[in-house]
């Protein structure tokens, strides 16, 4: 028989290389993996045969992620860099994928026809697409695609036991197991255990005249017929699976993932989190949920019936957290580290074929002579015309996911900051990047510079990361406290990590860097702004690694292009025939088992409309809960929500349009309200969750109470607001708010100030540091320093003074010891203190104890983190004594002190008062520091209120501070013998410098409060300036 | 491997020895060395020379404080010639010789002195900066060093010169251990100083030190302010007198003062000042009612400031309070400034309503053209008598049993 090319196989092909071929490139780069792919290919590039990686966290072992897809991209960058290597490999895995499909149809349906109409739809599947352009999950499209092209190689050697195609079967695999480890797996599970089942029913149908005649008796003798194969396969397949990657498996053992479940959209409750529902299954899906009852029909026919089993558990476990069974079936831990959409990809990939046959037997087969018949010929067209109008809006619903709601920032040009890297060695100190989304994958590819961050959390090793369910400290906002938390550790004691710069790519993160005691360097010409931690050391050149065998890295480096080689000698010949029909070959065995399109089920006919019509009613439900919910102006809540939404996320116009027109208020003189107002509130909060209680509900009014919170960078913030509604029109609308009306008497102010400028290198020389232009370290007194325990939380309190005529830029690092003198817990100060000091000046500082900062983390770290709120930490050995280093650098920025207070009325409970904004900058946030004192005015305590809102120049912002609570405070130390500054003894400095001190001098000025702890009371002001003139 | 031939060449010399140790006992000084000489200045050609029976060539093993090497010697006219190499040449110091040969080796040191030509001066100087009264000082380090960088010798006299103000000083020093040294103290005056050095005529660059002014002394501050109303809006400057140390320097610019405000009541408010030329200066908003204020300005543990007093008078005696629509409307004002004048805005005025001695809410708002409207909104407070009181500018206003409808 001549046999001629699949004409459905080729124009899969052509379409699927022009299709995604061209897609790719503007999609690839803004997905979620392919740029950690890149990373990784970067890596194998540099060093092939190893492992160490030191750009990410503190160093990690890429043996913690199978070779093959990034050697690949490795190799090909040689040829034209990496970008060419990552599109060159996706494009083979486009083609992979076409033709995987096409071959594991043909194994299904033995029938060349239907599986060509199985690759032409895959060209276009949602699974397939969600998984390329979005996600862009490279080794898992090739470990699948290599899987499908095994699975026929496995089904001959089952039933043929010829051992070439054992061979080939296996060497296929192999390429699985070094492009992915989690689809082999799971794959021998799910595809390869159901194909086994086939087989059986093949050979046992062999022996028997009909289907029906299949007993489980036939099938058992099958069985133990085939036992031989099927465990020779099996056992094959197993040392495959480990011996290709055994260094993975012993990396795998030796460092277990110990860390806290980072939570993934596929757990969630795809009903209440309709978002993560919308992206892990009804994308994947897609136009196969229509089809579902088609599908597990066919796949429940007795041939098929473990493709069935298999294909039920796939599609359970892909829902989720939406039913309890995923958890139940895998167990609590599996089900936190498994990201579960795979599972819905497998399923949707094991229905290609049975879609093909859909496909084919609605377009030419007996379902459309059925239909015809039944509703004829207009309807038939209607039905189809409804199934390809809805697969091509599945397709470009998919392909434009990201262009509407964009998963990663907007490109951001790489180049200014590798020179800036590159510059006056600023690569020898760690870097953070934050707002970068997956894009910081790339530029750790194209610098030499080390971050402490990452973008491979199963790789990470620091306990501050493994122990906070978050990904990556770049996008710590999005995970809201525990993310803010986790990154505030690492701003605060940059030291340990050699952490000196960070390029921020979100103003959000501001205000946690400046009181963290970071300052601004300079905006890089891509708008990207740099800040810098002064007194932070350079990285040792000699970082430590975790060496493994030198065998293990040679395998590592080899084995798996030696499998590519391999499965290419042994397959292509095959590829070669059926490429170019050199010669005539035998139909393969499996085209015995031939399915009969002649007589369509009117049952399942009937059920696909039912499923069809409930499936459709589902979703318009759903459309019209959505409206409901989304329609700003039906409802009271309905108006205050959107509102509110709208000022999250800055859209000033449509939180414009919710105003009442009544009032009359233009969008200009809305906006220039908007401009007026900043502040931590206004300018650096996030919308956590709002609850409206509608207290007074008229047909045409309401009044609501709306609790919002609000996440900032520096705490956490509720507030209650009271706000009114009207309806006009039929329409609800708010009402607006008042404006402060405060007037500075003049138009015109003039202002006189000292500013600081540091050369740097006078001389423009590479030397390391030229030392006529290293500047002396300001010299700093600590005034009085004192261990205290509060409510069982221990600090370090105590007032600074610069002594020296330059402004310092002030770094305070306190450790504790017990008795025995054994150090128990190191930490910096945070924002109990002005980190700048103008000469002279003082600060009140605080140095918390946090959980990082014990030398035992497991134990202390709490288990949500509030920035604000402090866990006390138990442990057996008491703080009793203190070591306190300060250091000095010269600093010029962030020296802004012209805020005043102006006026104060205390209370017994709270203080109010008034800020005064005397300068020429406007204050974002204001910050007050409050010392505690006793009736004798000893220092007790140190504690901290942000201003909400920010003070423009020459206004006032009033202010409400509450007073602690009664508290159990314990001086446990107040020895000052310990106290270093810039390396020497604190008080040899004070003895030279100020030998005459008058001590306690402004006691005499200390607020007086009524408590019954505390005596006095100080405030003392530091500014943080958000837009610097 | 070299260890190895070694040990093997001294095991056989050993063994060898023990046969023929009754001949060898005048074949000792088979090389002598013909070179008298053992001083030499650095970088020079030095050869040593050694006279050789045997026609044998054994290596010169010799080494310096830099490291160590072999030289292989060269015959000429039936002499050894050992060329020392250039690197150990020219670095100053002692070379200890050893001659390989197998029997009993002779050996001998060499002393290379520095060229007395000075080349480059390497000089350090530290902290660049001091305070100025006497008893800080700097300290100048200068290495004068030859055209291969070799310290010149012992006792090498180098000129430390230094600049300031009017003062121009030179004083001799001398080489000791290498180096040659100088404290520079401070004088009384701050200002700039400008160090510099020479020897055997060679002069290093200039070099800069600050001295800055010492911890300030007392000083008196001073107010200005348009007029003594407390209008709320106006702003009253304090300014220091010069501030200067004890020998009467102006302190560095930038110095931080503090300037607390005692009020009437008791409670202390603050603003501050840097200071530019001496003189800080702070700004404070006036008071929006009468006020009387101590001032006082401190540099924290170091010098204060008198005391200043200043009064505020009230520029509103009275205003009015307006209900309209059901009482819901309360409109207050024209608050009125000193001349009549409608205040400017932004004045606090703060509504409470309470009901039964108990505080429902407190609403603070700021004057607009002279007056604030306060809504008592229907749905927050309903239809009963409360009591209303009204503050402003220090006043008060309460209306009892005021009824909402």
């Amino acid at each position: 028989m001549k046999e001629s090319s699949n004409k459905y196989l080729i124009t899969a092909l052509l379409l699927g290389l022009a299709f995604h071929g061209t897609s790719i490139f503007f999609t690839l780069e803004t997905t979620y993996d392919a740029l950690i792919h890149l990373f990784f290919a970067d890596h194998y590039s540099n060093s092939w045969f190893e492992p160490w990686n030191y750009k990410w966290y503190t160093g990690f072992t890429v043996m913690s992620y199978p070779p093959l897809v990034h050697q690949s991209i490795a190799l090909l960058s040689l040829i034209g860099g990496l970008k060419f290597g990552l599109f060159a490999v996706a494009l083979i895995s486009i083609v992979l994928f076409i033709t995987g499909v096409y071959r594991f149809s043909l194994l299904i349906t033995s029938n060349r026809t239907v599986a060509g109409y199985a690759a032409v739809l895959a060209v276009f599947s949602s699974s397939f697409l969600e998984t390329l352009h979005i996600f862009g999950q490279l080794p898992s499209i090739i470990g699948i695609s290599v899987l499908m092209h095994a699975l026929p190689e496995i089904y001959l050697w089952l039933k043929t036991g010829k051992y070439w195609y054992l061979a080939t079967s296996l060497s296929l695999i192999a390429v699985t197991v070094t492009s992915h480890h989690v689809t082999p797996i799971f794959g021998m599970v799910f595809f390869i255990f159901p194909l086994i089942g086939m087989v059986i029913m093949d050979v046992s149908r062999e022996q028997v005249n009909s289907m029906k005649e299949v007993t489980f008796r036939v099938f058992l003798n099958s069985f133990f017929k085939l036992f031989k194969r099927i465990i020779s396969f099996g056992m094959l397949s197993l040392v495959i699976i480990i011996g290709c990657i055994l260094p993975y498996w012993i990396n795998s053992k030796n460092n277990p993932i110990t860390q806290v479940p980072i939570p993934h959209g596929s757990r969630d409750n795809f009903l209440e989190i309709t978002s993560s529902g919308l992206v892990f299954f009804l994308i994947p899906w897609g136009v196969l949920l229509i089809l579902l009852p088609y599908i597990f029909y066919r796949y429940y026919s007795k041939r098929y019936i473990f493709f069935g089993l298999s294909i039920t558990i796939l599609t359970v476990l892909g829902t989720g957290g939406t039913t309890p069974i995923p958890r139940m079936v895998l167990g609590e831990t599996a089900f936190n580290i498994l990201t579960l959409d795979r599972f819905t990809l497998w399923a949707s990939v094991m229905s290609l074929p049975i879609l093909g046959e859909f496909a084919f037997r609605l377009v030419h087969g007996d379902l459309k002579v059925l239909i015809q018949n039944k509703f004829g010929a207009v309807y038939h067209r209607i039905i189809g015309g409804i199934l390809a109008a809805l697969f091509v809006f599945m397709t470009i619903f998919t392909m434009s996911l990201s262009y509407f709601r964009p998963s990663q920032p907007q490109k951001i040009k790489m180049v200014p900051i590798v020179n800036f890297l590159n510059q006056d060695d600023h690569d020898k100190w760690r870097f953070l990047t934050l707002g970068f989304g997956d894009q910081m994958a790339w530029l750790s590819a194209q610098t030499n510079a080390l971050t402490v961050d990452g973008n491979y959390h199963s790789a990470r090793r620091l306990p501050e990361l493994t122990t906070r369910p978050i990904e990556r400290l770049e996008n710590s906002k999005f995970k809201g406290v525990a993310g803010i938390g986790s990154l505030q550790q690492f701003l605060t004691t940059p030291e340990k990590y050699n952490l000196k710069y960070i390029f921020s790519n979100d103003k959000f993160y501001d205000p946690i860097l400046y009181f963290c005691g970071w300052q601004r360097l300079r905006q890089l010409e891509n708008g990207i702004m740099v800040w810098e931690r002064l007194n932070v050391p350079p990285l040792s050149s000699i970082l430590p690694k975790d060496d493994v065998a030198k065998w293990l890295k040679v395998l590592w480096g080899t084995i798996p292009f030696l499998t590519i080689l391999i499965a290419f000698i042994l397959n292509v010949q095959m590829l070669l025939v059926n490429a170019l029909k050199t010669r005539i070959k035998k139909a393969p065995v499996y085209f015995n088992f031939k399915n009969d399109y002649s007589k369509f089920s009117r049952g399942l006919l009937r059920t696909t409309h039912f499923w069809s019509i409930l499936v459709a009613g589902i979703m318009v439900y759903g459309i019209y809960l959505f409206y409901i919910k989304n329609d700003s102006h039906r409802s009271p809540e309905n108006a205050i929500m959107a509102y509110y939404d709208a000022l999250d996320f800055k859209q000033f116009e449509k939180a414009h349009k919710l105003i009442n027109p009544e009032s009359k208020i233009s969008i200009a003189q809305y906006m220039l309200e908007i401009s007026v107002t900043d502040g931590l509130l206004s300018s650096y909060a996030k919308l956590d969750a709002i609850y409206t209680d509608i207290t007074n509900h008229s047909d045409s009014t309401a009044s609501a109470k709306v609790i919002t919170n609000w996440i900032t960078p520096l705490e956490k913030i509720e507030k209650t607001e009271f706000k009114r509604a009207v309806k006009q029109n039929g329409k609800w609308y708010l009402e607006p708010d008042e404006l402060k009306n405060d007037l500075p008497p003049d138009q015109l102010y003039a202002d006189n100030s000292t500013s600081y400028f540091n050369q740097g290198r006078r001389r423009i020389t590479t030397e390391q540091t030229h030392h006529e232009d290293v500047l002396k370290q300001p010299v700093l007194e600590v005034l009085s320093s004192k261990l205290v325990k509060y409510n069982n939380h221990y600090a370090i309190i105590g007032e600074i003074q610069n002594i020296d005529n330059v402004p310092a830029d002030v770094v305070l690092k306190g450790t504790l010891y017990n008795d025995a003198n054994k150090l128990l817990a190191t930490y910096n100060a945070k924002y109990h203190v002005k980190h700048k000091l103008m000469p002279k000046e003082t600060s009140s500082f605080k140095i918390n104890f946090e959980g990082v900062a014990w030398s035992k983390t497991e134990d202390s770290i709490p288990k949500t983190f509030n920035p604000d709120e402090f866990t006390p930490v138990e442990f057996e050995e008491q703080p009793t004594k203190f070591n306190l280093q300060v250091d000095g650098n010269v600093s010029g920025s962030d020296l802004y002190k012209n805020i005043v207070v102006s006026d104060i009325d205390i209370k017994n409970e709270s203080i109010n008062g008034n800020l005064f904004n005397s300068g020429l900058e406007e204050i974002t946030i204001p910050q007050l520091l409050v010392t505690y004192y006793n009736e004798d005015k000893t220092m007790l305590w140190v504690d901290h209120l942000f201003i909400k809102e920010g003070v423009r120049q020459q206004r006032k912002q009033d202010f409400e501070y509450e007073i602690l609570k009664n508290g159990e405070l314990n001086i446990i130390n107040s020895d000052m013998k310990n106290i270093f500054v810039n390396g020497l003894p604190n008080e040899d400095i004070s003895n030279k410098i100020v030998p005459n001190r008058i001590e306690n001098h402004t006691n005499s000025e200390l607020q007086k409060i009524n408590h019954p702890d505390f005596g006095f009371i100080k405030f003392e002001t530091n500014t943080y300036i958000g837009n610097p003139n | 491997m070299i260890n190895k031939y070694t040990y093997i060449l001294l095991l056989t010399s050993v063994l060898l020895s023990s046969f023929t140790s009754g001949q060898n006992q005048n074949s000792t000084s088979d090389f002598e060395l013909l070179t008298t000489k053992t001083q030499f200045e650095a970088g020079s050609h030095i050869v040593l020379k050694f006279t050789d029976s045997d026609a044998e060539k054994p290596l010169l093993y010799c080494s310096n404080s830099f490291g160590s090497t072999v030289v292989v010697p060269s015959m000429e006219n039936n002499k050894l010639h050992y060329k020392i190499p250039a690197s150990i040449a020219s670095k100053k110091g002692m070379v200890n010789w050893k001659l390989l040969n197998n029997e009993a080796s002779i050996s001998g040191q060499l002393k290379i002195v520095s060229k007395q030509e000075v080349a480059t001066m390497e000089t350090y100087i530290g902290p660049p900066s001091i305070e100025a009264g006497g008893t800080d000082y700097t300290m100048l380090v200068v290495i004068p060093t030859d055209s291969l960088d070799n310290p010149l010798a012992e006792n090498t006299l180098v000129n430390a010169k230094h600049q300031f103000l009017s003062n121009q000083k030179n004083e001799d020093i001398f080489t000791k251990n290498l180096i040659a040294f100088k404290n520079i103290y401070s004088q009384l005056e701050s200002g700039r100083m400008l160090v510099s050095s020479e020897s055997l005529n060679t002069n290093s660059k200039e070099f800069t030190i600050n001295v800055t002014a010492a911890i300030p002394t007392d000083f008196t501050i001073s107010a200005k302010r348009p007029h003594d109303y407390a209008d709320g809006n106006q702003i009253t400057t304090f300014t220091t007198s010069i501030i200067k140390d004890k020998l009467e320097n102006v302190v560095s610019d930038g110095t931080f003062v503090n300037f607390f405000i005692t009020n009437k009541k008791g409670n202390i408010l603050r603003t501050s000042g840097t200071t530019i030329s001496g003189v800080a200066t702070a700004r404070m908003i006036h008071p929006d009612y009468e006020e009387d204020w101590s001032v006082k300005a401190y540099v924290d543990g170091m010098a204060e400031s008198n005391v200043l007093s200043l009064t505020y008078k009230q520029v509103i005696d009275d205003f009015e309070v307006r209900f309209s629509q059901n009482n819901r409307d309360v409109t207050v004002g024209p608050l009125q400034s000193f001349m009549n004048q409608m205040i400017p805005d932004g004045l606090q005025v703060k509504l409470t309503i309470s009901k039964d001695n108990l505080q429902l809410e407190t609403y603070s708002k700021t004057s607009y053209n002279g007056y604030v409207q306060f809504i008592l909104k229907s749905d927050i407070f309903i239809n009963d008598s409360y009591k209303i009181s009204i503050k402003t500018a220090g006043l008060e206003k309460t209306f009892e049993n005021t009824k909402l409808w």
